[in-house]
């Protein structure tokens, strides 16, 4: 492991001073009725961890903290799966830059509207990984520390390291593969997987209130975790999320037998920035490549 | 347990030469579910069609496959049998073995146990099919035609003639279109103006005719029956009601040096202007651009000269929203220039012939403004450069059309008979002159053309040279016209006084823009594109619009009208009735499922998918959803492949018959 990516070699005070302004502008937002609830962080009971938290008395606001462990998208709260959160009222949320782009994606997908939100933006120096003073592979490759567009904007950005850029590397690695080998490599990976789900029931962009793979009449994707409807299951995952997922990587995080799930979400975004050059989640955008076409796309696919 | 029918046709030898179509009917027979089937040599001549009623009366059928042709050909056919049989007509489906088999395979053997298969597919697709009842929405009996040219005059006035509202908008200050710049017109050398200007002011005086001229389409929404236009009427800078048409602004306006369009630019016209004195509605309007007003804030000479006090130069583009339930496109057609195109462009200009920088090199149309007795020249033919008349005129055909090096495939069709017709005006006016004309060959198709043709070489003295011409150049005051004589094989060299290019037909520069806005499709000249070719001639593929005149394909006036009328009769076909019944082939959203990500709205072609609120009995709101207006929906299925949760399905092809058909081989 590189010495460097390392999150404790980020001055804790910096956590701590964005933790202070964070409380300061929820209790502000709280007492002054603009806002139903805050949805945050807040410490774990174990030392040194975090759990996301939704705080609607202005008194409870000191609970906030921003941390290393904050590692959770809390845009999933936001969604539909989440509908008790959502019949709060007006919903303020404090994102990282990673989450924001979520946030963004999905005003784009008539999920959010920004003008009911009060996004509380922080600026984020890298959360943690495995292992609690290791860098997420995310962060170490992070174009986005500090949140555009926001209402307000919290913390500082410090001279941050050069950290090794693991997702690149490995991505690099994929795509030396040769088809066979590719195929081998996924299906090897997705065998293991169990089907519990973890990585649809944390992603922000699967909203859906009836999955298609749960779906029996008809059957499109088999449910028991068998190879090739588990191969089927990531496939239809990794579609649906080609053009919308922004990288925030708690489906990989999430993942009990350790699938590199982000990887195959970092290779579908690379093809449509290669194709299309379309990057989710910077704008709200009223098409996405995949829902349109224009004569001048790439058609160099077909073969 | 379902009862279908299968009825495997031999389409005389279409299909029984390459399929064993006994043996498909003997397979089908054991399919389960399948209670009936049989094979005949024409399923769908009368005794094919008795076949089937008899059958579905005999057996009981409750389902229907007829294993022939495409279901383009005869799925209507085979429904209509259906339903006299007393069965739904949309559980009576099509297994192409025709189009999808025998005619593109030759093994038999092979061909047989795939059409075999296809007829399984189908098997298992009508037996999970919904009895499906016709969607009705209903016809605002009001019609748009978009151009007032003699297409869009004509079919007008068809329309407004049956009693209907027209709402005619035309893009320039005036009706009339590129007939009214006409001279003389073939192939009866009658004049334009008079047969075009008396349907002008029928048009304008036309109780029923609604005119928005020196207007255009700002957008359009809405679907067949039921359409909402929104026009923006420029600013005329003259109120249309006070004005009264005095002329007497024009007159007094300062500013008399503007080239005039209408006259291809070679008169001049007041910046307070009416294109040409017949204009229809002869109300001027201000050229903002030229008028001194405008331009520097003085003047104001037309405001203080005008009786009624019309001025307004404050006046503003204003928007007008009408509704409406059919549509005629008739944008008709410019003509090409040879001149150097934009870099990237597919069509190129004429650099031989000087991209158009040589005076005494004109194309038709201004050599028709040069005939017209309300020309320029009062009608004498008379050359730009120097306004001497020209003694030896060259006519070059087929500039532009037919030449694929120069972009343009096609073939300009008027292009022949006018050129004819012009050797005769030229002729006629300049007794001494000689017409010289360059041909690749003579398209004279057409009542009494081919005899008008004849005349021009016979009686006339026009010279015709079968060749092309490869250079034009300014020598003197001579015009050298460079060109090949394949008759006997030598070059040919004729300083000329002045050359007419017969250029191409084109579509209206943003033709293109308008069919986006009217969800039309196009070619990839921006001709606009009919549903079928032979069959289908002035419908597009969007129901409710229809196609009239040379936006359509290059076209002479007598077809021109002809498709106009032919325009105006479908659209009277339409609002015969009050209500509309369509196909109910649309796709419908499951409530229940949809999270309203609204994918579908955005890739649907049609614009048919909506939100919609789902609201519980006190009101209040409970969730958004998508909704497919069944009126709009041309059932693509285009949002059914898209829809992340699969919560929309096309009738008639839900995910469940897809599935079963798949399972079925």
């Amino acid at each position: 492991m590189n010495n460097s990516a390392q999150t404790q070699s980020i001055d804790p005070a910096l956590y701590a001073t964005a933790t202070e302004a964070i409380r300061a502008e929820a209790k502000r937002v709280l007492e002054a009725g603009t806002v139903a609830a805050v949805v945050g962080w807040q410490a774990g009971r174990r030392k040194g961890s975090a759990l996301p938290a939704i705080v609607t008395d202005p008194t409870k606001a000191d609970t906030l903290v921003f941390s290393p462990a904050c590692v959770n998208n809390l845009a999933l709260y936001l969604t539909k799966a989440k509908k008790e959160i959502r019949q709060k009222g007006r919903l303020a949320i404090v994102v990282k830059g990673c989450d924001l782009r979520a946030l963004v994606g999905l005003m784009g997908e008539n999920q959010l509207k920004r003008e009911e939100l009060h996004i509380i933006g922080v600026v984020c120096p890298g959360v943690q990984g495995r292992g609690e003073a290791t860098m997420a592979a995310k962060c170490r490759e992070c174009a986005v520390h500090t949140p555009e567009g926001t209402d307000v904007t919290v913390g500082s950005l410090p001279d941050l390291p050069r950290f090794t850029p693991v997702e690149s590397e490995e991505l690099a690695r994929l795509e030396a593969m040769t088809p066979a080998e590719r195929w081998a490599f996924w299906k090897e990976h997705f065998a293991r997987c169990i089907r519990c789900y973890a990585c649809r029931q944390l992603c922000p962009f699967c909203y859906c209130e009836q999955c298609l793979c749960d779906r029996n009449r008809p059957q499109a994707v088999e449910t028991t975790p068998r190879p090739a409807g588990n191969m089927a299951w990531h496939i239809v995952r990794a579609m649906h999320l080609a053009g919308r997922c922004a990288g925030c990587a708690e489906c990989e995080r999430a993942c009990p037998m350790d699938i590199p799930l982000n990887l195959l979400n970092r290779k579908m975004a690379k093809e449509l920035k290669e194709l299309y050059g379309h990057e989710a989640g910077f704008e709200v955008q009223e098409k996405g490549p995949l829902a349109q076409y224009r004569e001048d796309d790439d058609q160099s696919f077909i073969k | 347990m379902s009862r279908i029918g299968v009825f495997v046709c031999h389409c005389g030898e279409n299909i029984s030469r390459t399929v064993d179509v006994e043996k498909v009917a003997a397979e089908a027979a054991r399919l389960p579910g399948v209670s009936y089937a049989c094979d005949y040599k024409y399923m769908c001549s009368d005794p094919g069609q008795s076949l089937l009623k008899k059958a579905v009366a005999e057996h009981g059928l409750d389902g229907v496959v007829v294993a022939a042709c495409s279901p383009r050909m005869h799925e209507k056919t085979f429904r209509s049998a259906a339903k006299s049989a007393g069965l739904n007509p949309f559980l009576c489906e099509m297994a192409n073995i025709r189009e999808h088999c025998s005619w593109v395979h030759e093994d038999r053997e092979e061909a047989t146990a795939k059409a075999s298969d296809i007829v399984a597919m189908m098997v298992a697709r009508v037996k999970k099919d919904k009895r499906l009842v016709p969607i009705t929405v209903p016809v605002t009996k009001r019609a748009l035609v978009i151009g007032g040219g003699i297409a869009g005059i004509q079919a007008a006035l068809d329309i407004a003639d049956a009693g209907h509202q027209v709402v005619l908008v035309e893009r320039e200050p005036s009706i009339g279109g590129h007939m009214a710049q006409l001279s003389e017109t073939f192939p009866t050398l009658d004049c334009s103006q008079c047969i075009m200007t008396p349907r002008m002011v029928d048009a304008a005086n036309h109780p029923n005719i609604t005119l928005h001229t020196y207007s255009e389409i700002e957008s359009v929404d809405g679907y067949i029956g039921n359409f909402q236009i929104t026009v923006r009427k420029k600013a005329r800078s003259v109120i249309e009601e006070r004005c009264t048409g005095c002329g007497i602004c024009s007159a007094k306006c300062p500013q008399k040096k503007i080239p005039n369009s209408f006259d291809k630019n070679l008169g001049l016209r007041p910046a307070i202007y009416v294109p040409f004195p017949q204009a229809v509605p002869n109300t001027p309007v201000i050229d903002r651009a030229n008028c001194t007003y405008f331009r520097s804030g003085k003047c104001g000479v037309c405001q203080k000269v005008c009786g009624p006090g019309a001025i307004d130069y404050g006046q503003e583009d204003s928007l007008i929203v009408e509704p409406v339930g059919a549509i005629v496109v008739a944008t008709g057609f410019e003509l090409y220039s040879i001149s150097e195109k934009p870099k990237g462009s597919p069509i190129k200009g004429y650099g031989e012939f000087g991209h158009g920088t040589i005076p005494d090199v004109i194309d038709g149309l201004t050599f028709e403004r040069l005939a017209s007795a309300s020309g320029p020249t009062g009608g004498k033919i008379l050359r730009p450069s120097d306004g001497k008349e020209p003694k030896q005129v060259v006519f070059v055909q087929c500039v532009g059309s037919r030449a694929r090096e120069k972009g343009i495939s096609y073939c300009s069709k008027i292009c022949c008979m006018y050129t004819a017709k012009h050797t005769m005006l030229y002729r006629h006016k300049v007794h001494d002159g000689q017409a010289y004309v360059f041909f690749m060959d003579a398209r004279t198709p057409g009542k009494n053309y081919d005899e008008f043709w004849r005349r021009a070489v016979e009686e006339e003295e026009a010279v015709y040279i079968r060749g092309m011409v490869s250079r034009l150049y300014q020598k003197g005051d001579k015009v050298v016209v460079m060109g090949s004589d394949i008759a006997v094989g030598l070059q040919v060299e004729i300083e000329a006084d002045l050359v007419v290019l017969a250029t191409a037909v084109q579509p209206r520069t943003g033709a293109d823009t308008l069919a986006q806005k009217l969800g039309i499709s196009y070619d990839r000249y921006n001709f606009y594109s009919e549903a079928h070719a032979k069959l289908k001639p002035v419908e597009c593929a969007t129901a409710g619009i229809y196609l009239a005149g040379a936006c359509q394909g290059p076209k002479d006036i007598p077809d021109t009208v002809s498709q106009a009328s032919a325009a105006a009769a479908k659209v009277m076909t339409l609002f015969a009735k009050s209500e509309l019944e369509r196909e109910p082939i649309v796709a419908k959203v499951n409530e229940r499922t949809c999270v309203a990500c609204l994918y579908c709205r955005k890739v649907c072609p049609y614009g048919a998918v909506e939100e919609k609120e789902l609201r519980d009995r006190q009101g209040n709101l409970i969730r958004v959803v998508a909704y497919v207006n069944p009126g709009v929906c041309g059932g693509c299925g285009t949002c059914q492949a898209t829809c992340p949760s699969k919560s929309v399905e096309l009738d008639g092809y839900t995910d469940e018959q897809i599935m079963a058909m798949i399972e079925s081989l």
